[in-house]
């Protein structure tokens, strides 16, 4: 059985091969992690797909390959083949160093399924150095013409350039520039799939957005304490457990609307999703469990997370699995309101905009310089109710407003 | 290795000059390299010396006897239509002397160094070629193992100059007057053939639970055809016994209706082949081979798990045809200068030059059933082809296996005059992928055994010209 690179997510393209985490001759249960595949957003462990003994590593350590590449072949295993095999495997690893193939036993009955292509397309992509079986024919049943060869290099080509942005600066000034374009962004790979989910997202979904007014003033004295006291604790840490709280009394926002089997799932785990703006584009770790976890714990998980998305060293796992989903713009500047798109199948998300000091009347009817913070709030109006958002929305602002009532809220 | 042994500097070599090794050694020599090819025997191998070319010289002898004898029908007078075995014997040996002749000069001419020996891995860069009490050593940058396969020696049979296998059945002193034949491979059914029109008669043992290895429509035709010929075929044979007697043998098998006793003059046999890595060092050197059979494991540019070091046709397992080797043999040449060439063997046709000849390549009806593909299936009978009624070979049928939803052909099986030149332009087709149009539309040589391909194709979309409505046949509306 031959083990793929398949897309992990984030519609990537490639991946560069890190290591192995197996050695040939391994038995491997499914699940066992196979190779450590790093993208240019996350470290990725690919699991074996069935049980099995490794037989032979198709690509090594440093290559960077496309999605759909065999990167290693597993023997489906019986018992007495792990007894034959395994010594066999010992032995063949002092020769290692210089079987730089391994070949297998050609079948010349496989006739069905085949790659549709003359003998010359298939000469021609294996002069160009391409793999014709990744290959999509645009041509009658499926077949792969010429063009299609073309095509597919020009597309790596170009998602090679997406992936290596430092590149863009060696190219020369366009010195032969006839129309007005400056330069062209291609459309594919990652920022096409993020295009795909949110166009999904935006047209299943009917969003309704609502913004809110907070007083963070408190919540800043507050931290300043903390500070003083040697902890430092982050606002989003502060919002994402008073988010968590709110949860519990309004599960309807951490739910998941299944429309095939027509119902709503409230979900125990809160697992807030964190916007993260890199480089490359947006990618959202996920922190686990929020409603186990301490402020602290927040708080550090949230930066390490934060970190390794900026490293691109994500793991697969932790960017799935969220159940509601937010965003602060607010270091970012400027921004008093935003219309954010759910993440499907999430029912919500909150949007934090930038803290400005503002002049407030306050209960005395006094004027008062206080920060405020708009948040907004977009939720899928199938799932809830607008008056309910509201609800939601007023009991997290209370929180935030008087961080002290998070007290109450201990276990 | 004994130090301080001086080793010759060699570019490439071939170990072997069968059609594999000397394909390899000219094409690489086209390229550039310099070549040294190393034989231990002949050059031309078991194919040119033993296997197809010998028994090709047979069956055209049988052809041209029956063609002889049929020569009347055209007013041609020739008295008694007769065989001189010794003749045929005779220039079946200058058959193999010249086209050996013709292969070393080739080599000669391509500056191929052709150097007789065996050959010995001492690693994966150095080989030992041993001729009497020569001994030489030679430095390569890249090999090619093209060493191909020999009989195991493992039957239970006697030894005896009657009991034959397949590299010794061509080169009979005498037409047996009884030829017992145990098996059903391309090479036992065309000197079953050819041996019935020299005058024997032949008998087939088919093996237990085996028919004829072809596409069942074209076996059907092939059994009419023996009967016609009178060949008995036997089918589920166990052998339990072959007894040499006085003036023949007595085979004892074991059939579905119990055990018989055959009696015989020569009994042919296929026997079981294997490669001599053990002979050639390349397991000690660690060249990755099947763990069941020997073979050396090759990828689809002939490579070994060894770099620098190819390995092509026999020696790496069935089908043991030269086809095949020569195939790879080129392939493997263009990959060690550094071309990206590739054997892709799926479509390589299979022939046999019974009479008259099979020929097929993709898959058969039965094949396709078993992948579970929704297909179209269309024959035509040379008796419907105007060339068939012109020559007089009105024997035969083809068939085209198409997939109903996408119309690629999947298989092309004839059995009829001229099939192992007619599968070409199946194999044509099946190469470029090509559905039904794709043959239908070319214009056909008329008259021709070809347009009976054509009908075929035809027949997959209900309109072969010369084949009656299918729907009037069906439901016989014609036999009121």
């Amino acid at each position: 059985m031959e083990v793929k690179l398949h897309d992990i997510g984030e519609g990537m393209a490639e991946a560069g091969i890190n290591c192995f985490l197996v050695k040939q001759g391994d038995f491997v249960k499914a699940d066992d992690p196979l190779v450590e595949v790093q993208t240019d957003k996350m470290v990725a462990e690919i699991p074996s797909p069935a049980s099995g003994i490794v037989k032979e590593f198709r690509v090594a350590p440093g290559e960077t390959v496309p999605v759909g590449t065999v990167l290693l072949v597993l023997e489906s295993a019986t018992k007495d083949a792990v007894i034959t095999r395994s010594p066999e495997a010992e032995n063949k690893a002092s020769t290692e160093l210089e079987t730089a193939l391994s070949p297998k036993r050609e079948s010349i009955k496989q006739i069905h399924p085949r790659i549709l292509a003359s003998p010359y397309t298939r000469k021609l992509a294996r002069d160009l150095s391409v793999n014709i079986e990744e290959i999509r024919g645009s041509g009658p049943a499926g077949r792969i013409l010429d063009e299609d060869v073309y095509q597919f290099i020009e597309q790596s080509k170009r998602n090679k350039k997406t992936a290596e942005p430092e590149r863009k600066i060696e190219l020369p000034a366009a010195r032969h520039s006839i129309s007005s374009i400056s330069k062209t962004i291609p459309f594919r790979g990652r920022r096409k799939q993020i295009a795909a989910n949110l166009l999904h997202s935006i047209q299943t979904i009917p969003h309704c957005t609502h913004f809110e007014e907070i007083d963070v003033t408190n919540l800043i004295h507050f931290r300043n304490e903390l500070k003083e006291a040697g902890r430092q604790i982050s606002a989003t840490a502060f919002f994402i457990k008073a988010l968590s709280i709110c949860l519990k009394e309004f599960p309807i926002f951490n739910a998941m609307l299944d429309e095939k089997k027509e119902e709503i799932r409230l979900m125990d785990e809160h697992n807030i999703g964190v916007a993260v703006d890199t480089e490359e584009g947006l990618i959202v770790p996920v922190i686990r469990s929020i409603q186990t976890k301490s402020l602290p714990e927040i708080n550090s998980e949230m930066k390490t997370l934060t970190q390794k998305a900026l490293e691109h060293s994500l793991k697969v796992s932790e960017i799935q699995g969220g159940t509601f989903t937010i965003s602060n713009v607010g270091p970012l500047g400027g921004s008093i309101g935003a219309t954010p798109i759910i993440q499907h199948p999430q029912v919500a998300l909150v949007s934090f905009h930038k803290t400005k000091k503002m002049p407030v009347v306050n209960d005395r009817d006094e004027i008062v310089v206080r920060s405020i913070m708009n948040l907004s709030m977009s939720f899928d109006h199938r799932v809830a109710d607008g008056a309910t958002a509201v609800k939601f929305t007023n009991r997290f602002a209370a929180f935030i407003q008087n961080p002290k009532l998070l007290l109450l809220e201990m276990i | 290795m004994v130090v301080g042994e001086m080793a010759n500097q060699a570019d490439l070599v071939v170990i072997g000059g069968g059609p594999g090794g000397y394909h390899a050694a000219i094409r690489a020599a086209q390229l550039g390299r310099q070549v040294l090819l190393i034989e231990k025997s002949e050059m031309g191998g078991v194919c040119l010396n033993k296997g197809c070319i010998p028994s090709k010289v047979l069956t055209e002898a049988a052809k041209r006897l029956d063609d002889v004898k049929k020569g009347r029908q055209f007013g041609i007078g020739s008295g008694e239509a007769n065989i001189q075995f010794d003749r045929l014997l005779e220039h079946q040996q200058k058959t193999i002397t010249g086209l050996r002749a013709g292969v070393e000069a080739l080599c000669k001419a391509n500056k191929v160094q052709v150097m007789k020996g065996s050959a010995f891995f001492l690693s994966g860069s150095r080989i030992g070629v041993e001729e009497g009490d020569k001994y030489e050593l030679f430095d390569f940058k890249d090999a090619v193992i093209a060493a191909g396969v020999r009989p195991v020696h493992d039957s239970a049979y006697p030894e005896s100059k009657r009991i034959l296998n397949q590299l010794e059945i061509s080169f009979l002193d005498e037409i047996p007057e009884h030829l017992a034949i145990y098996g059903s491979s391309p090479l036992q059914l065309e000197l079953a053939m050819a041996y019935r029109s020299l005058g024997a008669e032949v008998t087939i043992l088919l093996k237990n639970r085996e028919g004829f290895p072809f596409d069942s429509s074209i076996a059907k035709e092939l059994a009419r055809i023996f009967k016609k010929e009178r060949i008995q075929v036997l089918k589920d044979c166990i052998i339990q016994e072959v007894a040499e007697t006085e003036n023949g043998l007595e085979i004892t098998i074991h059939g579905d209706t119990g055990e018989k006793v055959v009696k015989a003059t020569h009994f042919f046999y296929e026997e079981k082949q294997k490669p001599d890595t053990a002979g050639l060092g390349t397991s000690r050197i660690g060249i990755e081979h099947d763990d069941d059979d020997g073979f050396i494991l090759i990828d689809s540019q002939c490579r070994t798990s060894l770099k620098g070091i190819f390995a092509i046709g026999d020696i790496t397992g069935g089908p043991f045809f030269a086809s095949k080797a020569i195939k790879q043999g080129k392939t493997a040449a263009e990959a060690a200068c550094g071309l990206q060439s590739e054997s892709d063997l799926r479509f390589m046709p299979s022939v046999s030059f019974t009479r008259p000849p099979i020929a097929s390549a993709g898959l058969t009806e039965e094949e396709a059933i078993a992948l579970k593909l929704d297909i179209k299936t269309s024959q035509f009978p040379f008796a419907g082809n105007g060339f068939s009624a012109i020559t007089g070979k009105r024997d035969g049928l083809t068939k085209i296996i198409s997939e109903r939803e996408t119309d690629v052909l999947l298989g092309i099986h004839i059995i009829g005059e001229g099939a192992h030149e007619l599968i070409f332009g199946g194999v044509t087709g099946l190469e470029m992928g090509a559905r039904e149009e794709d043959v239908l539309f070319p214009s056909y040589p008329h008259p021709g055994f070809a347009e009976a391909l054509l009908e075929a194709a035809e027949g997959l979309q209900g309109k072969a010209v010369h084949l009656k409505p299918q729907k009037e046949l069906k439901t016989g509306a014609f036999h009121t």
